[in-house]
């Protein structure tokens, strides 16, 4: 198993008689991963997999070639925040990271400095010597990230990261993801707020019932799932007539003209003839503004791949 | 990672929940119960300080001379022999009589001069009651008697403080160390920590073993100190100087090594079963019956080492039911140092076990 890489190999998890996740086969490298799926698609228990919290009933995990059963070693290289929302009463949002960093062994004083560190990260200096109990729901997002991030690690696991934040903290929050992402760490994510996670993702894992229906970048994804129609918006002059040059020349299945846009949204079964169909009209003439896949996004890509609304 | 660091791990967390037992609002009701034996003899202490002071404000007889006295003798006998009680009160009093008399009941009612004298030799009160003129009883009762207050603290301790106040105190605090974080979602905190589940148990154990340990030797000293204090200037000095301080502390060690055992054993069973209730109850049945099981599985319990190593037997009077006899009944004695041992071996053995537990457990507090 690559040590570079998070690898589960037929990973199985019940509890009692409910599905976790079954057979999950899955090879993360470093990045930035979304983990993308419905409530109880089984995201939070792959992240639990996956740093130890709970443990698979069949199959093996390697978190860079270290096993979640030795958290000694494991939860040194990884930071976890989970979606729990409960924190220790005692704690206010400094001590719930000092305490923690204490257990890696640091000396208080470098441990205080590292959690001042990590609350600055997170933006939350100002309410650190605050118990985190009376905090709001995104201030204990941002301490339990700022506990996730305060030792350096090399893989982050955030099970639903960006709930509960405001629209400022996020945009920094989301900044911060791809910063830790393009320094070669390994962040994974979750969410089930789809638009918010093709936008800064390097590669999506789709879930639905415990499974894994799609996995990849996103454009890689749309590509496995040929039987599925790609979708075009095309901004144009003549939208009509170019909608029955597109019936008569490619692959079409449906197309439709919105009028007050001018343009035409089309449904393809085979992109690669429809692109080429689509050039070829272009340089006979037809005045052609602009070509969007409208479909390249978790949401219409989820839709497709489990039949339903997310 | 060196055992050394895992160590210096082990006393963080330690460090980090005895804050959260020593000031969690569900603690209060554990320190009422290991206060409750320091209660009772302060508040015993206290009434008997104030019966010594005025008996003594009476006046002090030599031991002899209350002996000397028997019923039958007159007021001014008495007088003669034992000087001015301490309290003296005179009333009298109508008494009425029944004889039958040619086949008829009668009633007669007659005026009897009554009178109670009270002498206090620096340790018993001997209540004289005249009538007419006449010593009819004579009533010696003991207020200070430093032998039976010693009896009497070592069945208050074994009989209530290690085997229901320890016993209840420990299932409180250790059945929270795991299980209660489970209901409160905060577990992951620690298991999200770069520590061996090994070395999480040993810090939670430690934890709730200092917590504990403090709680109820504290309890026990208190007590014992408070059954020592009417005592001052009657005999306790002398008992303190000898053999009195290693009574206190085989007490204080005993609660030291209660909490041990039965927070091993509470520990465990928490990792293990969800709802721990049932074994407790399961397991304060066998801890009653230690007594009349056989001797080979009264190595496995706690009480069978606790009650070796307290330093005064604990009473069992005549008159008590035979059912309650047989629970109260102690196992055949060890000598304390082998009480001691075979408690360490028994709490390792049980943590061991519970090891095996806390390397299974896992998050999921939606079922707990």
């Amino acid at each position: 198993m690559s040590a570079q890489e998070i690898v589960f190999e037929n990973v199985s998890k019940f509890y009692g008689d409910v599905l976790g996740v079954n057979r999950i086969e899955l090879r993360i490298p470093p990045g930035l991963t979304s983990i993308v799926g419905p409530n109880g698609a089984g995201k939070s228990t792959l992240m639990n997999l996956m740093c130890g919290l709970i443990h698979p009933d069949r199959g093996e995990i390697r978190v860079l070639g270290i096993s979640p059963r030795d958290p000694e070693r494991l939860m040194r290289m990884t930071g976890y925040a989970t979606q729990f929302d409960a924190a220790p009463r005692w704690a206010t949002g400094f001590d719930f990271v000092v305490s923690s960093l204490l257990l890696f062994g640091y000396s208080s004083s470098l441990a205080e400095r590292l959690a001042w560190a990590a609350l600055e990260q997170a933006g939350l200096t100002d309410a650190a010597r605050r118990k985190v109990n009376s905090y709001s729901k995104g201030m204990r997002q941002r301490v339990r990230l700022a506990q996730a991030l305060a030792h350096d690690p090399q893989v982050l696991v955030l099970d639903e990261p960006l709930n509960g934040l405001d629209p400022v903290v996020r945009a920094e929050t989301i900044a911060l993801f791809r910063q830790l992402a393009a320094s070669g760490r390994h962040v994974i994510l979750s969410s089930h707020v789809l638009q918010e996670v093709d936008v800064i993702s390097d590669r999506v894992v789709l879930m639905a019932n415990g499974m894994i229906v799609a996995e990849g970048d996103i454009r890689g994804v749309r590509e496995e799932i040929h039987e599925h129609p790609s979708q075009f918006l095309i901004r144009c002059r003549q939208p009509a007539r170019l909608a029955a040059l597109l019936f008569e020349r490619a692959p079409v299945a449906e197309a439709r003209v919105i009028e007050e846009d001018g343009a035409l949204l089309v449904l393809t079964r085979d992109r690669n003839v429809f692109t080429r169909t689509l050039t070829a009209l272009a340089a006979s003439g037809l005045d052609i503004e602009s070509v969007v896949p409208a479909d390249e996004n978790v949401h219409a890509l989820y839709e497709y791949l489990v039949g339903g609304s997310a | 990672m060196t055992a050394r660091f895992r160590l210096r791990q082990a006393l963080v967390i330690a460090r980090l929940e005895m804050k959260r037992v020593f000031l969690a609002r569900r603690s209060l009701w554990i320190y009422a119960l290991a206060m409750l034996p320091a209660v009772l003899f302060l508040g015993h202490a206290i009434q008997l300080r104030y019966e010594l002071r005025e008996a003594r404000q009476g006046g002090v007889v030599a031991p002899a001379v209350i002996e000397t006295v028997e019923t039958g003798m007159s007021e001014q006998q008495v007088l003669d022999v034992a000087g001015k009680p301490g309290q003296d009160r005179e009333r009298t009093i109508r008494r009425s009589s029944r004889r039958e008399e040619q086949g008829k009941e009668i009633f007669e009612t007659r005026e009897v001069r009554t009178r109670r004298m009270i002498y206090f030799d620096g340790s018993r009160r001997a209540y004289l009651w005249f009538e007419d003129g006449r010593l009819q009883s004579k009533d010696v009762r003991t207020l200070l008697n430093f032998a039976e207050d010693q009896e009497v603290y070592a069945g208050v301790f074994q009989y209530f403080y290690l085997r229901l106040a320890i016993f209840f105190g420990c299932l409180g605090i250790f059945l929270n160390l795991f299980r209660g974080e489970m209901m409160d979602k905060t577990l992951h905190f620690w298991l999200l920590a770069p520590a061996r589940r090994e070395v999480l148990l040993a810090g939670k154990f430690l934890a709730g073993w200092t917590a504990a340990s403090v709680v109820f030797s504290a309890g026990a000293l208190v007590a014992f100190a408070a059954m020592l204090w009417p005592h001052i200037g009657a005999g306790a000095e002398a008992y303190w100087q000898g053999a009195g301080a290693g009574h206190a502390a085989r007490y204080a060690l005993a609660a030291v090594m209660g909490c041990a055992g039965y927070g091993s054993l509470f520990l465990a069973a928490s990792l293990w079963i969800r709802n721990p209730i049932v074994p407790a109850a399961v397991l304060l049945l066998w801890e009653a019956s230690s007594g009349f099981l056989p001797e080979l599985l009264q190595k496995f319990s706690v009480l069978y080492y606790l009650q070796s190593m307290c330093p005064v037997p604990a009473p069992l009077e005549q008159d008590v039911p035979a059912l309650l006899r047989l629970i109260l009944a102690p196992a055949a004695p060890l000598s304390p140092t082998l009480a001691l041992l075979g408690l360490c071996a028994f709490s390792a053995l049980v943590l061991w076990g519970a090891a095996a537990g806390v390397r299974r457990i896992e998050i999921n507090y939606s079922t707990d």
